[in-house]
């Protein structure tokens, strides 16, 4: 029956036990505030798919996916912000502060909910498009890549804290009160508000399942594996290449939208070098080929955090750093190649495997 | 448009370069013999100035020795690191770049935890605290002195790298590792000293920083992506570190003479990625560079 962790209708039960055991839990947990926390960790779970799919089954290393968590984070606030200012009074308080004596054109289309909302998913996805096009039309790849979207990650940064008037600068954007949509305010404390996170949640994870598995899944792996081949092949590596990161960057900007509704909060924290880093830690540690060893890398590293945290403030990043370079250096395809080797010696014992290689999760080589 | 002040922008420029330089010449030497991406070198700028502080606070050594202090004690521990993880990862450079991530961290906490949060500051020594005229701009004395340390550190690379033995070794590495190992260079050997040599640089770098700037176990994390645009830029290799170093430095410090710092660094971003867009290989492609 050969390694059970490769067997697709197996993936796919872990996956519906998985969600159907996220999906009970407001029916079971009663209190608001560890229901707003679970939330988060989906928004968490969120970003290190993104980040497995981009680079566990791209290839691409991408440092800067804060670019994409934080504009859709900030066209999020923004449009809860102008939520809040009524006609008469359109120019929110921290722009008055700053002497803005009308609203910036920048803001004016967030005035419209609706408008705002696909705003703030569309406007990181499309930058994404355009630098990912960019980039990889000029066959910038590996660390280079990853080079450059740390560079874009730290403009960004630099730039948000330097236009203050518009972006609220280090103090960030902090909506007075939740976000209304389609006449009801979706409290960020709620079961409502969880049950979106997770659909979300659930939704991308399915999708990016699907994409793994189709063909074009296929080509973007072989391109992961050897792009000369594949472009000797007669494939545009650079469009494939250039997909595979916009659909990573619309994950991730749907996430920041999610984060700011459950948090009603953002600030260039959410742009910080350290933040996209760990979200690629996350990956790394919880397995970057494998879509849901990621999203529970992102739950245990960021629910140790949270608990530990408190404790060892001061040691926290040290273990976190040491744990990191453990992973790296001895199990470097992560937590999830664990379960896989376990299953495959199960499947050893119960006697000859048929090679049948299939799904996500094939054995692969170190880069 | 005052005259003298934008001179004064372009002299600052050339000392902003000088500065990139040397952080950025480090990273070149690792990057372009061994293939391994180090973010920790900006930690590895830190402890070249935490050493040049404690060196200067405890032992009162006076600064110009503090300097090849600093070059020591980074490239020991830069030794360190390469015997101890660096040299499983060779090959793999996505590796390097998280496994030195994790590096960066632990040294980051750990100075953290000893040193504390507070900012150290490193005196600038008295026989350059004056100010020297060039013409109508006014540049203070250290700066030269920095200048003249990033001449002299390029000129001693540029000796080691095409006038020694040790440099046609590491050059032969570079170009064909299989080839150099079958000529019977060590390669390893050749991998571990460059290591050190890149540490040691980014050591003297964080010993000049210090005085220029505040003193904080996080300094590390803000020239290190800078540093990494200029290899970038550069294609990987030492004179293009030097010209990408020169240029970038050069024009952030215009651009931010006539908008403002943060924003000279958002154009520069910019310009950046256009270049790349019409030259991906960089000013100075090395030959069997690795990217």
């Amino acid at each position: 029956m050969g390694n059970l962790y490769h067997n697709k209708t197996a993936q796919w039960l872990v996956y519906a036990v998985f969600f159907a055991g996220f999906a009970i839990i407001p029916m079971t947990v009663d209190d608001s505030f560890l229901l707003n926390q679970l939330a988060t960790y989906g928004v968490y779970g969120m970003l290190a798919l993104s980040i497995s799919l981009c680079w566990g089954f791209g290839g691409i290393l991408n440092l800067g996916q804060g670019i994409a968590f934080g504009l859709g984070a900030y066209g999020m606030a923004m449009t809860m912000q102008m939520q809040t200012q009524d006609e008469s009074n359109p120019i929110p308080p921290f722009m008055l502060n700053n002497s803005l004596d009308h609203l910036p054109m920048l803001w004016q289309p967030f005035q419209n909910t609706y408008v705002g909302m696909i705003l703030a998913v569309a406007a990181p996805t499309l930058f994404c498009a355009v630098f990912g096009g960019i980039m990889f039309r000029a066959r910038v790849s590996g660390p280079f890549f990853a080079i450059m979207t740390l560079a874009m990650l730290s403009a960004f940064y630099t730039i948000i804290i330097d236009r203050q008037p518009y972006t609220g600068g280090v103090n960030g954007l902090t909506p007075p009160s939740s976000l209304q949509f389609a006449g009801f305010e979706v409290d960020p404390y709620s079961p409502t508000a969880y049950w979106v996170v997770f659909g979300f949640l659930l939704g991308a994870t399915v999708i990016a399942k699907l994409i793994t598995q189709s063909s074009f899944g296929l080509v973007t792996q072989a391109i992961r594996d050897d792009s000369e081949r594949v472009r000797f092949l007669g494939y545009s590596v650079a469009g494939y290449e250039t997909v595979i990161y916009t659909v990573s960057g619309l994950i991730a900007a749907i996430a920041g939208c999610c984060w700011v509704m459950l948090v009603q909060y953002v600030s260039p924290a959410q742009l910080d070098v350290g933040f996209s880093l760990s979200m690629v830690i996350w990956a790394a540690i919880g397995g970057r080929y494998s879509l849901l060893g990621s999203i529970l890398g992102a739950f245990i590293i960021q629910g140790a955090q949270s608990y530990l945290g408190d404790t060892f403030l001061a040691t926290w990043l040290l273990i976190l750093g040491g744990f990191f370079i453990i992973v790296v250096r001895f199990l470097p395809n992560g937590l999830a190649s664990l379960v896989e080797s376990g299953l495959g010696l199960f499947a050893a014992k119960r006697g000859p495997a048929s090679a049948e290689p299939n799904g996500d999760a094939k054995p692969i080589p170190a880069e | 448009m005052d005259l003298g002040s934008l001179l004064n922008a372009l002299i600052l420029g050339v000392s902003i370069a000088s500065i990139w330089l040397i952080a950025a010449l480090g990273l070149t030497i690792i990057y372009g013999t061994a293939g391994v991406i180090n973010m920790a070198h900006g930690e590895f700028i830190m402890l070249g100035a935490y050493s040049s502080y404690m060196l200067q606070f405890y032992l009162g050594l006076p600064y110009l020795l503090c300097l090849p202090a600093s070059f020591v004690i980074v490239a020991l521990v830069g030794l360190a690191l390469e015997r101890g993880l660096i040299r499983y990862l060779y090959n793999r450079p996505l590796d390097t770049l998280l496994a030195t991530y994790g590096v960066s961290l632990v040294l980051m906490q750990g100075v953290r935890l000893i040193f504390g949060s507070d900012p150290k500051y490193l005196a600038v020594p008295e026989m350059f605290q004056s100010n020297v005229m060039l013409g109508s701009a006014s540049i203070s004395a250290f700066r030269i002195v920095v200048l003249a340390i990033t001449a002299f550190l390029v000129f001693a690379l540029w000796l080691l790298f095409y006038k020694t033995r040790f440099g046609v070794q590491v050059r032969a590495v570079m170009q064909n590792k299989e080839m150099a190992a079958s000529f019977g260079i060590n390669s390893g050997r050749i991998y571990m000293m460059t290591f050190a040599l890149g540490a040691g640089l980014a050591g003297v770098a964080g010993a000049l920083f210090g005085v220029l700037a505040i003193v904080l176990p996080t300094m590390g994390a803000s020239y290190v992506v800078q540093a990494f645009l200029m290899v970038v830029v550069g294609g990987g290799s030492l004179a293009g570190s030097v010209v990408a170093s020169g240029v970038t430095g050069e024009m952030q410090s215009v651009f931010a003479f006539f908008t403002n710092d943060t924003f000279a660094r958002f154009i520069i971003f910019v310009l950046i990625v256009v270049f790349l867009r019409f030259r991906p290989q960089g000013l100075f492609a090395q030959a069997g560079a690795r990217r």
